[in-house]
């Protein structure tokens, strides 16, 4: 295989901003002295690979600030890489920017040289092309005149005449040929397709997409440094245009929406996050005709099922949203907005050298220990499950407990009925023949004491209780590390109280969720978000603080979906949250691993899970084709620090007791309402915050959305 | 390590060309603008002579034989200097379009305007001889060491301008500072006036750390005095050029890669 002519590794080009900014020796000694040097990194380009072989033809495309120059700028020698590297095995020939070669002084022919040299090119070499140029950049009359008196055509022609001399191995060309006469510029396009079909490698970049899709056999996306897309002209520059358009719509809108806000209307409401709560929310308010604005403080709106689009592909940036409700209505409603597919979440687990389907269900009995039936299954776990028990009470035994028997159960509940009765001064009731359940709680043990003929068994922490509950192959193999990776501490020391319950499916059903409708949105939930705030002013990369301050007076009441600890300034002390990080990686293959969720349940990658996002939309784009790449998300669990990303609320006894406090300071603050995940302090899955939504539109608005209503009403 | 050097000597070599070019452009431009064209280069130190003489010979006449030689000899290297370090500061800023559009070494440029202000100087040379004959001065045949002392101030002025280049890029504000460095420079240095005035102290400093005392009065003695400069003046006037040079390279070179963000 013939080696590629330019070879870029995930190459990465910074730029310190804090520096550029300082490029004086007064201000920097100021600063200095005042310490208020920054070093703001900025990176130009991130992670970049481009591989090009000889005789191609690249066209980069990418708003202005995109990185195109910068990657040209390396690939010539200017720029030095940060990360990454750089291979050019060939001679460059930069196309130089109109007249930026030239000396305004000098003359035609006397710039020839200099520009001749400044290529690289010796004097001799010039001398034998000399008539060569001036004959294609048509100045023969003028070569004697100062270039100074020159029309910018007329430079344009020398420099292009100078520059495509000799076919150079690979020509680079920035926005050259957006100047001169339109027969110029064919005869232009005419030596550079000359060169191209005689084996030069093109680099080429214009804002002229058509050019691009003409000139080019491969196109280069760039956007912020990153690439977006690369592969066919026609393909990446349709996309492309797609999104410039839809850029420029939302542009249209964050201008119109801040002069609004800037105006003097005052709203009904501001809403604090524009997640699916505060969306759903702002929704109602304009549909009840009352104003609000939505301000957020990430630059995307939608909170975190926000999806962006990559390749074609929805990306679920803050971790796999599957829509599941057993709510007609709910499932009614959120399909105005967007049309669902029949997605329905099958997760399989790996661990190790094998791999199980998930939820815990006969697939996964079967795999696990050859059985068919339901009743074998039944009986492997119970089996496991009171082996445990048994070895468990047994060492309990010999350290000296004193272990309860079932026989001794109904005595000792009727004693503390007795003692409870003494104590309340009222008849004992507890009597013989109640529910196993109910004589466990009327003897004072906790509720996940377990009862065997052995003895009766309390789980002290979550290896414990898990194995006591789904015996000890489902629990090694699927629950152990899983559950470590996500708490970060061994079962063995984890409270048990984390896990109630294992569900077992005995019944081959790979369904995850128990809802009657679960489906992704075809095309990502933005759109949902979008449409949602269609007709509402909304302000992103702004918080709470910032606005209010800036707009004293411009808002009536607020509904507060962010972190409640951080409105009131943390005074008790920061809520905890367990967090998740994702790695997001596009990979140049079709697929990765053939499902969107695949847990990974033992011990040998640090990672959780990984989803697949293509999956969840079959791996097609809108138009129903194919997608050649995937991205994926490593996901991780965190232990949270304050200013980390908060996810999944604590329901522990600290954290609901300092929750507890806030709330009484939020029931002061009468025009702030607290809603939402983190304005509550709790999790919902997305049908329950669309409820929860629509009542409080109902409790502000007064609202008369038929379904709503109702389903408002049987919920309370 | 030798790979490297020969990847360096090779790239200077490719770029030769368009040293050769940008002298040229650099002389070509300076005696076109004029009607009078080379003969104000000569022209240009005579006038300025002719005034100065005027005005400062009665002052020094005591203690300086040959006035117009004398303030001649300071001015030449101090103009060649201060020509070369201050069209070397702005070398690399003033081709920002060109840097930022191709490869080409960096110090291409501030050697180019080191060296067009050397071929620059060497014409100059002419008023020089046309006032050393007015005068009668012996041409004495310790002239014949000048080359030596022009290649000092060279190397000297062109450490300067690597050192105040990357300054400049970084600082634009150099320029200004440097400005009134060189205006107490010159004032420092014994151009128009006779060292023996000054107090003793004084003098002390100006011939241990002002390097361009070394030329002025290497050149000096080779066409006033008639015999070669001493050995104090020849070793200090190489030291101060190669310890400029060796600064102005190190600067330079660590900071180089760097300019492109700040042009």
């Amino acid at each position: 295989m013939p080696q590629n002519i330019i070879d870029v590794d995930h190459l990465s080009i910074r730029f310190n901003l804090g520096n550029i900014k300082v490029d004086n020796l007064k201000e920097f000694t100021i600063r200095r002295i005042k310490h208020e040097l920054t070093f703001q990194e900025f990176l130009a380009l991130k992670d970049v690979d481009l591989h090009v072989q000889r005789g191609e033809a690249w066209g980069l495309i990418g708003t202005n600030g995109s990185g195109k120059s910068t990657l040209l700028k390396a690939i010539t020698g200017i720029l030095k890489p940060y990360k990454g590297t750089i291979k050019v095995r060939g001679r460059i020939a930069p196309m130089i920017e109109l007249g930026a070669g030239f000396d305004q002084e000098l003359t035609a022919r006397e710039n020839i040289f200099l520009n001749g040299a400044v290529l690289g090119y010796s004097r001799k070499f010039m001398e034998e092309h000399f008539d060569e140029i001036v004959e294609f950049a048509e100045l023969q009359r003028f070569l004697d005149s100062p270039i100074k008196n020159y029309s910018s055509g007329m430079k344009a022609r020398l420099g292009f005449a100078v520059a495509t001399m000799v076919a150079p191995e690979i020509l680079i060309c920035d926005e050259v040929l957006s100047v001169g006469d339109a027969s110029f510029r064919k005869r232009c396009n005419a030596r550079m397709e000359r060169m191209l079909s005689g084996g030069t490698t093109l680099l080429y970049v214009s804002h002229d997409i058509n050019s691009v899709v003409k000139l080019c056999d491969h196109v280069l996306w760039l956007d912020h440094g990153e690439v977006v897309m690369q592969g066919d002209p026609s393909v990446v520059c349709s996309a492309y245009l797609e999104r410039q358009d839809k850029v420029y719509s939302y542009a249209r809108k964050k201008k119109e929406d801040r002069e609004i806000v800037e105006s003097t209307k005052k709203f009904d409401y501001l809403v604090v996050g524009a997640g699916l709560f505060g969306s759903v929310f702002a929704d109602q308010a304009k549909k009840a005709g009352k104003s609000a604005v939505v301000i957020d403080r990430r630059d995307h709106i939608g909170g975190n099922i926000y999806t962006e689009r990559i390749d074609g592909i929805d990306v679920h940036r803050y971790g796999a949203h599957i829509f599941h409700t057993s709510d007609a209505r709910i499932w009614r409603y959120i399909n105005r907005y967007c049309k669902f597919n029949r997605f329905v979440n099958s997760p399989v687990a790996r661990t190790g050298s094998e791999l199980y389907n998930l939820p815990f269900n006969m697939n996964t009995f079967s795999k696990m220990w050859g059985v068919f039936t339901p009743e074998e299954a039944q009986a492997k776990i119970d089996e496991q499950k009171s082996e445990y028990i048994a070895g468990r009470l047994e060492e309990r035994r010999k350290a000296g407990e004193h272990i309860l028997m079932p026989d001794e159960l109904e005595a000792l509940a009727a004693a503390r009925a007795a003692e409870a009765a003494a104590a309340a001064g009222t008849d004992a009731a507890a009597g013989a023949g109640a529910a196993t359940a109910d004589l466990l709680k009327a003897a004072g043990l906790p509720d996940n004491a377990i009862v065997t003929d052995e003895g009766i068994f309390i789980p002290q922490n979550l290896e414990e209780q898990a194995i006591a509950l789904v015996g000890t192959d489902i629990y090694e193999k699927l629950v152990k590390h899983y559950t470590e990776k996500q708490w970060g501490r061994p079962c063995s020391e984890l409270p048990a109280f984390i896990i109630r319950r294992l569900p077992l499916r005995f019944t081959y059903d790979n369904n995850y969720f128990n809802d009657p409708w679960q489906g992704i949105p075809v095309g990502g939930y933005t759109q949902i978000i979008e449409s949602m705030l269609s007709g509402v002013p909304v302000l992103t990369g702004m918080d709470y603080k910032t606005f209010a301050a800036k707009y004293p007076g411009k808002f009536r009441k607020v509904i507060y979906t962010g972190p409640i600890d951080e409105y009131f300034d943390y005074q008790f002390g920061h809520l905890q949250y367990r967090t998740v990080r994702f790695e997001t990686e596009r990979l140049l293959k079709p697929n990765f691993q053939g499902n969107a969720v695949v847990n990974y349940t033992g011990p040998e990658v640090p990672w959780t899970r990984i989803i697949e996002h293509k999956w969840f939309e079959y791996g097609k784009d809108l138009e129903g084709q194919d997608i050649p790449t995937t991205v994926i998300s490593r996901e991780y669990s965190e232990e949270w620090k304050p200013g980390m990303e908060p996810y999944y609320p604590v329901n522990d006894d600290a954290n609901s007791k300092l929750y507890e406090k806030y709330l009484e300071l939020a029931k002061e603050k009468k025009n702030v309402t607290f809603a939402g995940r983190l304005g509550t302090y709790s999790y919902y899955n997305m049908d329950q915050v669309i409820l929860q939504a629509w009542k409080l539109a109902k409790k502000e608005l007064k609202t008369h959305d038929g379904a709503m209503k109702e389903a408002v009403a049987e919920s309370e | 390590m030798g790979n490297k050097w020969k990847v360096r000597f090779h790239t200077f070599h490719k770029y030769s060309a368009l040293l050769q070019e940008l002298v040229k452009r650099d002389i070509k431009l300076k005696y076109r603008r004029s009607v009078l064209g080379y003969l104000w280069s000569v022209l240009n130190p005579l006038l300025i002579m002719i005034v100065l003489t005027v005005v400062f010979s009665s002052m020094f006449q005591k203690n300086i034989e040959n006035y117009p030689v004398y303030l001649l000899t300071g001015r030449v290297l101090f103009d060649f200097m201060r020509n070369a370090t201050q069209s070397g500061l702005k070398s690399v800023t003033n081709n920002a379009a060109l840097l930022k559009k191709t490869y080409i070494p960096k110090y291409i440029f501030t050697l180019s305007k080191a060296t067009s202000t050397m071929v620059d100087t060497v014409f100059s040379l002419g008023a020089f001889f046309i006032v050393m004959i007015a005068t009668r001065t012996t041409f004495h045949w310790t002239l014949v060491y000048l080359p030596v002392i022009i290649l000092q101030v060279y190397v000297f002025s062109l450490g300067v301008s690597f050192l105040l280049a990357a300054l400049q890029v970084m600082f634009h504000d150099m320029e200004y500072i440097y400005h009134a460095i060189i205006t107490a420079w010159m004032y420092m240095t014994p151009l128009f006036y006779p060292l023996e005035n000054l107090p003793n102290l004084l003098q002390l400093i100006i011939k241990s750390v002002n390097p361009m005392y070394y030329y002025v009065a290497s050149f000096r003695d080779i066409t006033l005095a008639g015999n070669m400069p001493g050995i104090r003046l020849i070793i200090g006037g190489w030291l101060w050029g190669f310890a400029a040079l060796a600064i102005g390279v190190f600067v330079f070179q660590k900071k180089k890669d760097q300019f492109i963000l700040y042009l």
